[in-house]
């Protein structure tokens, strides 16, 4: 159940399914020119109403003594006893050691709902990487092993940033063509392209008897260190927009 | 008036009362006292994970939920079959083997140290949940045995002996049984590597006919049944079977103290039997641990002895001095994480604080094996 953006809240009762979709194949230039119109809603809906509240799944929010509390965070506190909240998903805990990147890595690599095997490959590559950067610690000298990570977190954050363009390529229909115009994309957009580009070469590019923790580990390290092909095909595609900067123009938001 | 006033003061003494100045007096002398001594466990902890005995004869009661290191050389000669896999994996990446001492392992060795070699060998068998620790405390006696020079017949794992086999000939000594050249050769090579110096004391009291042009006379030492065996891929079981009647034969003599160590014994029960368990062992003493994990056919939650066993199982092996494995105590966990943080294996930020330790607890439930899988990938 997606969470539905509804543009104007409590005026549009009913999403206009039919219309809304042959709108969105025309093209993302064209959905653009119409987001800001009223009177329309995104496709998606969702089972809780405008009064369902995102729940809080942070136990330090709870944790904190009566005294510390401000006025307003008293107030908030008596506000969430008459308040419904949505339930949270299961794959989200009150866990320390939950990482929403990590999540969400996982749901991209998971095939066919299989979350656990999705979930255990993620642990095995974090694992490996861990393992990998122990055995280059021990035969470094003393010198290079303050710059060696053994984090596997900060190395996977890191490997992710690494391979994030910067711009992306739109298709601008413009006098019966379609142009390639950069634009600047959003942070979310960013970090997904940076995901499935990652996924996506680990799953084609491995020799046949390759598991993935082990192509995964290794495609990581490498972008970690700026290089590898996924952060040669971030660099190919800032590459195109520099050569497409003419047509720049063309954007109008 | 006076009323008011009566109940104002009242009120006040009951906030005042006695009772409750002395429980508020103890627990702030009760939060001095745990905040003293918060201090001295932090660094006693540290001191707590490791020891610097790495004899198992010295081990006592001092030394429980400390680890102790085993020299790499030591770990090439007495452990050549190698350790259970992930322990195998956490040795090289830390470039170093160090065991637990624990209080089963603590007893068993006790019972060891304390046998008499004139009865009949004492069987123990190990026993326990899943993951706690029955293999790891199996290699802690064979390292005592072998620092105290007995010979060790270590049989790393009974259930890859009877399934999963990918050769199987059929014996020539004997008709109904199936033989395994390629596991019994490497078994053979690590049985030499690890009780070098026995092979040239020992004498074959009998002879043996290997096939028509190779014989063994009575008198040469048992290394060269072994070579024999190895050499000649194709008798190597027999090879396997003409070392341990030998070794069972001669121990009651005295001259030596045979350990016969085997992990995973169920499996000798289990569907397909190809050797048999006999009682004539002297001057010696026979370890063995269940195990669940590779065991064919039966329920994951059972981890007793005669549930694993089978009921011809435990009337052969019948009687025996069971010894359960426990999961971590408190004390030991602490000690493990300890030992994690000294290595710098866990990464995660939030695992060196006192919540990620109670999530580790929880999510574990002190069971070593889940432990050791959780801290893996954080």
């Amino acid at each position: 159940m997606g969470l539905g953006r509804v543009l104007e809240p409590a005026k549009m009762a009913a999403p206009m399914a039919s219309s809304a979709r042959c709108l969105w194949r025309l093209g993302a230039g064209v959905r653009r020119t119409l987001q800001p119109l009223p009177g329309l809603t995104q496709v998606r809906w969702s089972r809780y109403d405008i009064n369902y509240k995102e729940p809080q799944l942070n136990k330090d929010y709870y944790l904190k003594p009566l005294e510390k509390l401000t006025e307003e965070e008293k107030f908030e506190r008596d506000l969430r006893t008459t308040q419904i909240f949505k339930a949270p998903p299961p794959s989200k805990t009150s866990s320390l050691f939950e990482d929403p990147v990590i999540s969400k890595f996982i749901n991209m690599m998971m095939k066919g709902g299989n979350k656990v095997l999705a979930r255990s490959l993620m642990t095995e590559t974090l694992e490996l990487l861990k393992r990998k950067q122990f055995q280059k610690y021990h035969e470094a000298t003393a010198e290079q092993r303050e710059s060696i990570e053994c984090n596997p977190y900060t190395i996977f954050h890191q490997a992710l940033q690494n391979c994030q363009p910067v711009l992306g390529l739109v298709s601008i229909l413009k006098g019966g063509r379609f142009y390639q115009v950069p634009a600047p994309l959003t942070e979310k957009r960013r970090s997904f392209l940076a995901m499935k580009w990652m996924i996506l070469e680990c799953r084609e590019k491995k020799p046949r008897r390759m598991l993935m923790p082990e192509k995964l580990s290794h495609e990581l390290l490498e972008a970690f260190h700026n290089q590898g092909p996924v952060v040669k095909k971030k660099h190919e595609l800032h590459k195109m927009a520099e050569a497409n900067r003419a047509f720049a123009h063309y954007r109008w938001w | 008036m006076m009323l008011r006033k009566v109940i104002r003061l009242i009120s006040k003494s009951h906030k005042l009362d006695p009772g409750r100045l002395l429980h508020v007096n103890i627990r702030a002398s009760q939060s001095i006292a745990v905040g003293l001594d918060a201090q001295i466990p932090g660094e006693k902890s540290r001191a707590i994970s490791r020891t610097q005995e790495s004899d198992p004869a010295k081990h006592e009661e001092q030394h429980l939920s400390q680890h102790y290191n085993i020299p790499l050389e030591e770990v090439k000669t007495i452990f050549p079959h190698g350790f259970p896999p992930r322990f195998g994996m956490q040795v090289k990446t830390f470039n170093e083997a160090c065991l637990m001492v624990r209080e089963p392992a603590l007893e068993l060795l006790h019972y060891l140290k304390n046998t008499n070699f004139a009865n009949p060998a004492i069987r123990y068998v190990l026993y326990g949940e899943k993951g706690t620790g029955k293999t790891l405390t199996l290699c802690h006696a064979v390292h005592f045995c072998a620092k105290q020079d007995w010979l060790i017949l270590h049989v790393p794992d009974a259930h890859s002996w009877m399934k999963n086999c990918p050769d199987l000939l059929q014996s020539t000594y004997n008709k109904e049984r199936y033989d395994q050249p390629v596991k019994a050769s490497t078994w053979l090579k690590n049985f030499k590597t690890s009780n070098e110096q026995f092979l040239n004391q020992i004498k074959i009291q009998q002879k043996y006919i290997w096939n028509k042009r190779d014989s063994i006379e009575e008198g040469r030492p048992l290394g060269e049944v072994v070579e024999q065996g190895l050499t000649r891929v194709r008798n190597a079981s027999d090879a396997v079977g003409i070392v341990m009647k030998e070794l069972k034969r001669q121990s009651s003599s005295g001259s030596f103290r045979l350990l016969v160590a085997v992990d995973g014994v169920n499996a000798l029960w289990g569907k397909t039997t190809l050797k048999k368990e006999d009682k004539s062992l002297h001057g010696g003493a026979i370890v063995m641990s269940l195990s669940q994990t590779g065991s064919l056919f039966k329920p994951r939650v059972a981890y007793l002895p005669q549930d694993l066993l089978g009921k011809e199982g435990f009337d052969d092996l019948d009687p025996f001095v069971p010894i359960q494995v426990y999961n971590y105590t408190p004390k030991e966990f602490e000690s493990c994480i300890q030992y994690y943080l000294e290595n710098r294996w866990l990464q995660h930020e939030k695992a060196h604080t006192e919540e990620g330790k109670k999530e580790l607890l929880f999510l574990s439930n002190s069971n070593p094996w889940q432990l050791e899988r959780l801290c893996a990938y954080l």
